[in-house]
């Protein structure tokens, strides 16, 4: 017998490589999207902090902004860098 | 020979009918012949003061002649026949014969005035004014008095005949009565004769009134049962009028011509008109109203039916009883287990349509599709029904009505002012309705909100559009999303975005899919040895919870897919993707020996085979322990290959390749693409989600038992809905508590006696 594959679609959900589940300042879900979004993925990527924290970028952009001086990552507040790895 | 003998001689002479020889049939005396004789009665009678008995002893034996003579032989013509027709003859003699008789004793009351005139005798037959309507009375009294068992099968028979004369529309040459030439045939003549002499005897309507009234009502009442027997598609409201005027009515007319009792015949005709109409309406709406269901079901060709009716229940106060018989024809033809959810939603769907027509107002349609609902809710499979018949290919009533409603709301957002401008159409509800919701509310809905309504909840009807949404979109790859979309819109409108954003997203995910694969594919990075791989890639925080099965799939497509992972991560910075290894869709080439097989099948399947390649037998035992699926399930997949010949089990639990099919029976084709029909839905069921939701209320519940002990099923629904079933959480109604609840019973958590719940000690 000879099993030839024409084609295999395989089933995948795909999720962000990070070392929590949800945004610490939204709290929703990386995989999900942000408050302002409605579409996940390319539409609301996430950043990395050089502190190695990760937020909706939407998310950590708006706090930043609510922050004129002296910009922390409100997880562990260090002085917040974006980590452009 | 005393005075008194020869006055009774002359007497005698004078009224035969005092002579007890006296038979009927004789010639009549010549009135001028006994002149003489006739004047000295008078005179005698003066003398003697005998007038009075005089008329006593005629009516007297008037009577007597009646009860003994005429009425009897009257009588004795009316024998059952077998032939129908026989009727009409016999009914024509007897009424022949005993006119003959009345002439002649009419004759004698001819007389007897004459001589009351002559003698100045004031006194009154039977309180008469008149002695010829005083012998009418007793002749009429003396029938009625014998009446005959067969009399009124024998009119009936009379008057059917005749009026099937009057009604057949072509003329065969041959008369149904005499079964003559039509041209030689006498019996229109023998039956106005007939009516003729009954009407001279005042008969007509004391003999033959009741009976040709019954006859009528029953023959009307075949006719419309003949002529709108299963047909739904003509109205025959105008048409029935008209028969009943030119047939009917007419026919009528001509027999109470002869009515001598009234003394307008119109008058009489008339009152029949309305009679019979007002019966023609009665019997063709019970008629329609017993074929109700079926005019239903074959809506819209059953329209002109419908508008018969709705003309018709306002002249007949049958809405009452329509609104009866149609809850029943619902509860018998529709709503039990043997008839099939989607047949359930097509003929309420079709009854709402129908009865919107019958009733703009709405009411009756509330009445009658209440049960309906009822029972939709008590069946599981109803929103899925909806759902996908809303979105299922081709013509069907429910996507109509998505378009349609989508119309609705347009007109709903532009405001209407009630009171305005339509004041004038404007019609009161009937008295019957119930006063709490208004008749706008009524109007304005639409099917599939009023089938929304029916589970009282948006989001559960939402939440199985996404189910069988994500369903469609996993197993059928070839899916054709751009009218997915197109419905979503639709959709949309009716439900509003929040609710449906999450299909939005799997459909949007389904389009990047195919352009990641592409980008892929292209990737020089990126190889495909012997395995061209695809991959649906989806959000999961958007869909529907998948069912989660084991599967180690073959190592070569593990390593095919590490590969299309890699590039994945490549392409899309920072993600990665987690593989659903029993979801999917695989296309297979199979050549053996003889045979050349193309298919699809689903991973487990498929990796069965690539097993199967690596080595011609197995144990079922082995290769579970190798793909990591329970053996009860493996065997069930393999029965797949079985049932396409391509394994057999050659020993208990050993399944080996068949290559070629020399013996066997050649009934599996080269070449076959045979879907895998064990497509089951990859989503866990709406059922599975149901109970995560129910075991919500299972602390409640505990907590209930704790504090009260022991609770009845209706007192714990009842608390659960006042502490609960509050805020946005989703009510389950009586009948899914019971389930859950027996689930707990079964799996030992509860204890159920008398109608009881309790906790386990
Ligand atoms: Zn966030
Ligand atoms: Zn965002
Ligand atoms: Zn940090």
């Amino acid at each position: 017998m000879k099993v030839r594959i024409k084609n295999w679609t395989g089933v995948a959900t795909w999720k962000w490589v990070a070392n929590d589940d949800n945004c610490g300042i939204c709290r929703m879900p990386f995989d999900g999207c942000c408050p302002d979004c409605k579409l996940p993925g390319d539409d609301c990527p996430l950043v990395w902090g050089q502190c190695s924290h990760c937020f909706h970028m939407h998310c950590i952009v708006k706090w930043l902004q609510s922050q004129p001086v002296n910009q922390q990552c409100p997880m562990c507040r260090q002085g917040w860098k974006f980590n452009n790895k | 020979m005393n005075d008194y003998q020869i006055a009774w001689n002359l007497m005698k002479k004078v009224f035969p009918i005092l002579d007890d020889s006296f038979t009927f049939g004789q010639a009549t005396d010549d009135g001028s012949l006994l002149k003489n004789e006739f004047y000295q009665c008078v005179e005698s009678s003066k003398t003697l003061n005998s007038g009075r008995i005089v008329q006593d002893l005629l009516v007297s034996k008037i009577e007597q002649r009646l009860r003994n003579e005429m009425v009897p032989e009257f009588w004795s013509y009316f024998k059952r026949s077998e032939n129908d027709n026989k009727g009409f003859k016999q009914f024509y003699n007897a009424v022949k014969s005993l006119y003959d008789c009345f002439k002649q004793l009419d004759h004698v009351i001819t007389k007897l005035d004459m001589f009351k005139q002559a003698t100045q005798l004031g006194d009154l037959i039977y309180n008469e004014n008149n002695t010829h309507d005083a012998l009418k009375l007793i002749l009429k009294a003396t029938l009625l008095s014998q009446l005959n068992l067969e009399y009124q099968v024998v009119v009936m028979n009379f008057y059917e005949t005749a009026l099937k004369m009057e009604d057949t529309e072509e003329d065969d040459g041959q008369c149904i009565i005499c079964l003559q030439e039509s041209k030689h045939c006498n019996c229109l003549h023998l039956f106005q004769e007939t009516n003729r002499k009954l009407g001279d005897m005042s008969l007509l309507e004391p003999l033959v009134g009741q009976t040709l009234t019954n006859l009528i009502y029953t023959y009307i009442h075949a006719h419309i049962q003949k002529i709108c027997k299963d047909s739904f598609d003509s109205s025959f409201i105008v048409i029935l009028e008209k028969w009943l005027q030119t047939v009917v009515i007419n026919w009528l007319r001509k027999i109470y011509c002869y009515d001598t009792s009234s003394s307008n015949n119109e008058v009489v005709v008339g009152m029949f008109d309305k009679k019979l109409t007002n019966y023609l309406y009665n019997c063709y709406t019970k008629i329609r109203i017993d074929q109700l269901f079926n005019i239903i079901i074959e809506y819209p060709e059953s329209l002109p039916a419908l508008e018969d009716l709705r003309l018709c229940l306002p002249r007949t106060e049958l809405k009452p009883l329509l609104t009866k018989k149609l809850q029943k024809a619902m509860e018998t033809r529709l709503l039990h287990p043997g008839v099939s959810t989607p047949d359930v939603l097509t003929a309420y769907v079709a009854a709402i349509r129908s009865l919107r027509i019958l009733d703009p107002t709405g009411l009756l349609l509330e009445t009658v599709t209440q049960p309906v609902h009822q029972y939709l809710r008590s069946r599981e499979d109803t929103v899925r029904c909806v759902v996908s018949s809303l979105t299922e290919e081709g013509p069907n009533d429910l996507a109509e009505e998505l378009i349609r409603g989508e119309i609705v709301q347009v007109d709903e957002n532009t405001p209407v002012d009630e009171d305005g401008e339509n004041w004038e159409t404007w019609v009161p509800d009937p008295i019957d309705t119930s006063p709490s919701k208004s008749s706008a509310y009524r109007r304005t809905s639409d099917i599939i909100s009023m089938l929304v309504n029916v589970y009282g909840s948006k989001e559960l009807f939402v939440n199985e559009y996404r189910t069988l949404l994500a369903d469609r979109l996993l197993t059928q790859y070839s899916c054709d999303t751009e009218k997915e979309i197109r419905y979503l819109e639709l959709l949309k409108l009716r439900f509003g975005d929040s609710q449906l954003h999450y299909c939005e997203v799997m459909l949007k995910d389904i389009a990047d899919s195919k352009r990641i694969n592409q980008h892929i594919k292209q990737d020089p990075e990126y190889s495909e040895s012997d395995i061209p791989m695809s991959a649906m890639i989806v959000s999961a925080q958007f869909w529907p919870p998948f069912k989660e099965e084991k599967l180690e799939l073959h190592a070569r497509l593990v390593t095919q897919m590490e590969g299309y992972t890699s590039a994945f991560e490549t392409l899309k910075g920072s993600r990665t993707l987690c593989w659903k290894n029993h979801l999917g869709v695989v296309d297979l080439e199979i050549e053996l020996a003889d045979r050349t097989l193309n298919l699809s099948v689903s991973p487990v399947q498929a990796t069965i085979m690539m097993h199967f390649q690596d080595k011609n037998v197995w144990e079922l035992q082995e290769l579970s322990k190798l793909m990591q699926c329970p053996p009860t399930v493996l065997r069930r997949k393999i029965g797949f290959w079985q049932s396409h010949g391509i394994l057999v089990e050659t020993k208990p639990d050993v399944f080996c390749i068949q290559e070629d099919l020399e013996n066997k029976d050649n009934n599996i084709q080269e070449d076959i693409f045979v879907e895998d029909y064990e497509s089951e839905s990859a989503m866990a069921s709406a059922q599975d989600q149901r109970e995560e939701e129910l075991q919500t209320f299972w602390s409640y519940i505990v907590g209930m038992l704790m504090n009260l002990d022991t609770l009845p099923l209706e007192r714990i629904h009842q608390m659960l809905k006042m502490f609960a079933f509050q805020g946005p959480t989703i009510e389950c109604n009586l009948q899914e508590l019971k389930v859950f609840l027996d689930r707990k019973v079964r799996e030992h958590q509860l204890i159920y006696s008398n109608g009881y719940y309790k906790l386990p000690k």
